[in-house]
C-alpha cells in the first residue's frame, strides 16, 4: 500500500481510526487504564492527522469521491454510486476541520477535568464513537450511511450528555436529547424512504439528477429540513440544547456543541447538493432565514436572563447558530440568480468563515467557562465573583472568547460577522438590523457573564487547581483562533472558498 | 380501484396508522416508559413503510437461490431495514436505562416530575 | 504559494488595525509619562467608593450579583420575557410539541410557496 492509496482513502481513516480506538481502548483499558487513556489519545491525534492529510490533498489537487471496493464514479462508471461513497470535497474539509480543532481540545481538557469520574474507558470510547458518528455524517455521499452515523451520533453523544449519571439532571438532559434525536432519526429514516420509493436510489449525485419536485420530495425536504434544524438546536426547537450543555460533562460540552454544528453541515449539503436543482432554492433559502432570524433573537434574549454560566453559554450558541443558518440562507436563496455574483457569494463566505470560526471561539468560551466551574464548584452567576484574582490565564481565554462571539474587532468574529452584515444588508437591511442589535445585546450578556464571574473583590472561592493539560488545551483554540484573527482573508480564500465550490458543485457533472 | 391494488395499499395504511398511534403517544402519554414504547411503534411503522416500499411483485427475494439475478429485489432497503431495527434496539435499550436512573434519581418517571432543567 | 494579504473584502485589515490601536496606546502611554509623576499612594486608594459611604465590610456585598444586572431591561421587557421563560417548561411532550408544530408549519409554507 503506497501512500497515495491512504490519501486517497483518507475519508476512511478519518471515521475508522476513531471507530477502532473506541472499542481499543475499552478492550486494552480492562487490562491497563493507563494504557487505555494513552489509547484515546493516540487515536484522536491520528483522526486529526488524517484530517490533515485530506485537507491537504482536497485543497492542493482538488476533490474526489471515495467509494469502497470499486473506481472512481464517472459518467462511464456509475455503479460505482451504488456502493458506499464518501465525499472529500472543500466543504468535507471545512467541516472536518471544525470537528477536529474542537475534538482535539475537548479530548486533551479531558484528561485531567474526569480525572475523578468513575468508568473512564467508557467514556473515552462513547467521546471517539461520536467523533465517528460525526465525521461521518459530513463525510458521507449517501443517505443510507447518513442516516447510519446521524444514529451513531445520537447514542453515542446522548450517552456522553448523561455520562455523569449520579446525577438527576445530566440523565434528565441526556434522555430528553435522545428522545428528540431518535424521533427525529426516525423521521430522517421517513423522508429517506420517501425518496428512495420514488427514485431507487440513494446516492447524493444520483438523487440530485433524479428529484424532480414532485408532492412526495417536498414532504421530505421539509421533513429533513426541520429535523436537521432541530439537531442543531435552532429556535423554536432549542430547548434540548441549554440543557444538554448545561449538565453534559464540562470538558465535553463543546463537543456535544459541535454535533449540533455538523447537523447544520449535512442540512446545507443536503439543501445545496440534492434539492436545490430542482426544489427552488429561494424557497428553501426563506425558511434558513425565518430559523436563523428567530435563533438569533431568541437565544440571545433567553441568555440575557440566564443566572447558570453554562447555560447562558449555551444560549448564546443557539444564537450564533442563528447568525450562520441567516447568512447560507441567503446565499441558498439567491442561488442561481444574478444576485448570488454580486452578493450571495460573499453571504455564503461569511456564513462558511463564521461556522469554523464559531467552532473554535465557542468552545474557547465553553472551556474557561467550565474552568471556573471546576476551579469554584459555583455555575451560579449570582454567587460567582472575583475569580480572576487567582485564574488569569483562564481569564484571558475567556475575554478573547467573548470578545469573539460578540464581534468585536480586531478578533476573528468581527471578521466574519463584517462578511455577513455587508452581504446580508444588499438583501434585506431589515435582517442587519436585528443581526446588529443581536450582536450588541451579546455583548451585554458577555459583560455580564465577564464581570459577575471575574472582576470584582477577591472572595476566595478558586479551591481546585486548574491543570496544564486543560491550559494548554485551552491554548491550542486560542493560537487557532489568534491566526483566524491575523489572517482572515487566507481562510476564506484557501478553506473557505473551496468549500462553497464543493456545496455547490461537487455533485454536478458526474452524470452524462 | 382494484382489489389487488386495494392490497398493495395495505402496508402504506398500516404504517400511516402506526405512525400516527406512535406520535399521538409520544405528544400526549406522560408516563416515560409509555413515550418510548411510542417511538419504538413508530420505529416500526418507518421499518414496515421500506420493506413494502422494496416489495416488487414477482420477484424474488435477493439470497441464494436458482432465479436469474434480473428476478431479484434490490436489497438497499432490506439493508437498510436491518440496520435501522439494530439501531432502534441500542435507542430503545438506552433509553429505557435512562428511565430506570431517572427513577432512582426522582422516585417519578412522569413527564411532569422529569423538569428539573427548565427555564 | 499561499498569498498572505492583509485585506479582507477591500475593507478590513486586523493587522492594520491592530498596528493603529498599538499606536494610539503609545501615545496614550506618552501622555500618561506627561503627568505628574509626584502622586503618592495613600492608604485609602485602590478602594471601592460607593457615593462617599463606607464600603460594607464583607467583601461579598460590594460585588453585583448576576440577576441584578440589566434587571431594568428584563423588567421592561417583562411581558416579551416571560412567556419565553414559561415556555420552556421543561416538559419532554412540549419539546416534541414543538418540533411537530415547526414541521407542520414549514411544510405548510413549503407546499404553499415553492
Amino acid at each position: 500500500m503506497t501512500w497515495d492509496t491512504i490519501v486517497t482513502a483518507s475519508p476512511t481513516f478519518i471515521l475508522g481510526l476513531p471507530l477502532l480506538f473506541a472499542f481499543l481502548t475499552t478492550l486494552v483499558g480492562r487490562f491497563s487504564k493507563r494504557l487505555g487513556k494513552l489509547l484515546f489519545g493516540v487515536g484522536l491525534l491520528l483522526t486529526t492527522f488524517f484530517v490533515g492529510v485530506m485537507s491537504y490533498q482536497v485543497l492542493t489537487d482538488g476533490s474526489w469521491f471515495y467509494v469502497f471496493g470499486a473506481e472512481q464514479p464517472s459518467p462511464e462508471n456509475l455503479l460505482s454510486f451504488f456502493r458506499i461513497t464518501f465525499v472529500a470535497d472543500g466543504f468535507a474539509v471545512l467541516a472536518t476541520l471544525t470537528i477536529a480543532i474542537t475534538a482535539l481540545a475537548a479530548g486533551i481538557y479531558s484528561y485531567s477535568f474526569m480525572k475523578g469520574e468513575s468508568g473512564l474507558n467508557k467514556f473515552y470510547t462513547l467521546f471517539l464513537l461520536t467523533l465517528a458518528g460525526v465525521n461521518g455524517m459530513v463525510l458521507t455521499g449517501d443517505l443510507f450511511n447518513l442516516f447510519v452515523w446521524f444514529e451513531v451520533t445520537s447514542v453515542a453523544s446522548c450517552a456522553l450528555v448523561a455520562f455523569r449519571n449520579y446525577k438527576g439532571k445530566s440523565v434528565e438532559a441526556g434522555l430528553k436529547y435522545m428522545v428528540l434525536s431518535t424521533v427525529g432519526g426516525l423521521f430522517v429514516l421517513f423522508s429517506i424512504g420517501l425518496l428512495y420509493g420514488q427514485y431507487g436510489v440513494l446516492n447524493y449525485a444520483l438523487l440530485r439528477e433524479g428529484i424532480t419536485g414532485t408532492f412526495i420530495d417536498k414532504l421530505a425536504l421539509g421533513i429533513l429540513v426541520v429535523m436537521f434544524a432541530m439537531k442543531s438546536s435552532s429556535v423554536p426547537m432549542q430547548m434540548w440544547a441549554p440543557d444538554a450543555y448545561g449538565e453534559a460533562p464540562g470538558s465535553v460540552t463543546p463537543f456535544i456543541a459541535i454535533t449540533s454544528m455538523g447537523s447544520l453541515f449535512v442540512l446545507f449539503r443536503l439543501l445545496f447538493g440534492v434539492f436545490s436543482v430542482s426544489i427552488s432554492p429561494a424557497a428553501s433559502g426563506s425558511i434558513l432565514i425565518i430559523l436563523g432570524v428567530l435563533s438569533m433573537i431568541v437565544g440571545v434574549t433567553m441568555a440575557l436572563v440566564q443566572s447558570d454560566l453554562k447555560r447562558l453559554i449555551a444560549y448564546l450558541s443557539v444564537s450564533q447558530i442563528g447568525y450562520m443558518m441567516m447568512a447560507v440562507g441567503v446565499g441558498l436563496a439567491t442561488l442561481n440568480t444574478g444576485e448570488y455574483e454580486s452578493f450571495g457569494e460573499l453571504a455564503m463566505q461569511g456564513g462558511l468563515f463564521h461556522m469554523i470560526n464559531d467552532g473554535v471561539y465557542k468552545a474557547l468560551l465553553f472551556l474557561s467557562a467550565v474552568a471556573v466551574v471546576h476551579a469554584t464548584g459555583i455555575r451560579s452567576l449570582n454567587e460567582l465573583g472575583g475569580v480572576a484574582h487567582k485564574m488569569p490565564y483562564t481569564t484571558f481565554f475567556f475575554l478573547l472568547g467573548a470578545l469573539s462571539i460578540a464581534g468585536i474587532p480586531p478578533l476573528s468574529g468581527f471578521s466574519s460577522k463584517l462578511l455577513i452584515y455587508k452581504s446580508v444588508y444588499l438583501y434585506s437591511p431589515i435582517l442587519v438590523i436585528i443581526a446588529l442589535v443581536v450582536s450588541i445585546i451579546t455583548l451585554a450578556i458577555i459583560g455580564k457573564a465577564f464581570f459577575n464571574a471575574f472582576l470584582g473583590p477577591n472572595q476566595g472561592l478558586v479551591k481546585n487547581h486548574i491543570s496544564k493539560t486543560m491550559l494548554l488545551s485551552m491554548g491550542i483554540l486560542t493560537a487557532v483562533l489568534v491566526l483566524f484573527t491575523l489572517f482572515p482573508n487566507v481562510v476564506v480564500t484557501e478553506i473557505v472558498s473551496p468549500a462553497i465550490e464543493g456545496l455547490i458543485g461537487s455533485f454536478e457533472g458526474v452524470l452524462p | 380501484m382494484s382489489w389487488d391494488a386495494f392490497f398493495m395499499t395495505m402496508p402504506y395504511l398500516a404504517v400511516v396508522i402506526l405512525l400516527s398511534i406512535g406520535l399521538y403517544t409520544v405528544l400526549f402519554k406522560k408516563n416515560l416508559i409509555k413515550i418510548i414504547m411510542g417511538i419504538a411503534i413508530m420505529q416500526n411503522g418507518a421499518n414496515l413503510f421500506l420493506v413494502s416500499l422494496a416489495y416488487r411483485d414477482g420477484y424474488y427475494a435477493p439470497i441464494f437461490t436458482s432465479a436469474e439475478s434480473t428476478d431479484m429485489v434490490m436489497p438497499t432497503a432490506h439493508a437498510l431495514t436491518l440496520t435501522s431495527i439494530v439501531i432502534g434496539l441500542a435507542t430503545t435499550a438506552l433509553m429505557l436505562s435512562f428511565t430506570i436512573m431517572i427513577k432512582r434519581h426522582y422516585g417519578s418517571i412522569n413527564t411532569e416530575d422529569v423538569r428539573r432543567c427548565k427555564e | 504559494m499561499i498569498d498572505i494579504g492583509i485585506v479582507l473584502e477591500d475593507m478590513w485589515s486586523p493587522i492594520i488595525f491592530i498596528v493603529i490601536v498599538l499606536l494610539n496606546l503609545g501615545l496614550a502611554y506618552w501622555l500618561f509619562k506627561m503627568g505628574d509623576p509626584t502622586y503618592n499612594k495613600t492608604e485609602h486608594s485602590g478602594e471601592p467608593f460607593i457615593s462617599g459611604n463606607r464600603p460594607p465590610e464583607d467583601v461579598r456585598k460590594i460585588h453585583v450579583a448576576g440577576d441584578n444586572l440589566f434587571w431594568g431591561f428584563t423588567d421592561a421587557l417583562k411581558r416579551y420575557f416571560e412567556p419565553l421563560i414559561e415556555g420552556h417548561t421543561g416538559r419532554l411532550n412540549d419539546y416534541m410539541y414543538w418540533v411537530v408544530i415547526t414541521l407542520a408549519v414549514v411544510l405548510v409554507y413549503i407546499y404553499l410557496v415553492v
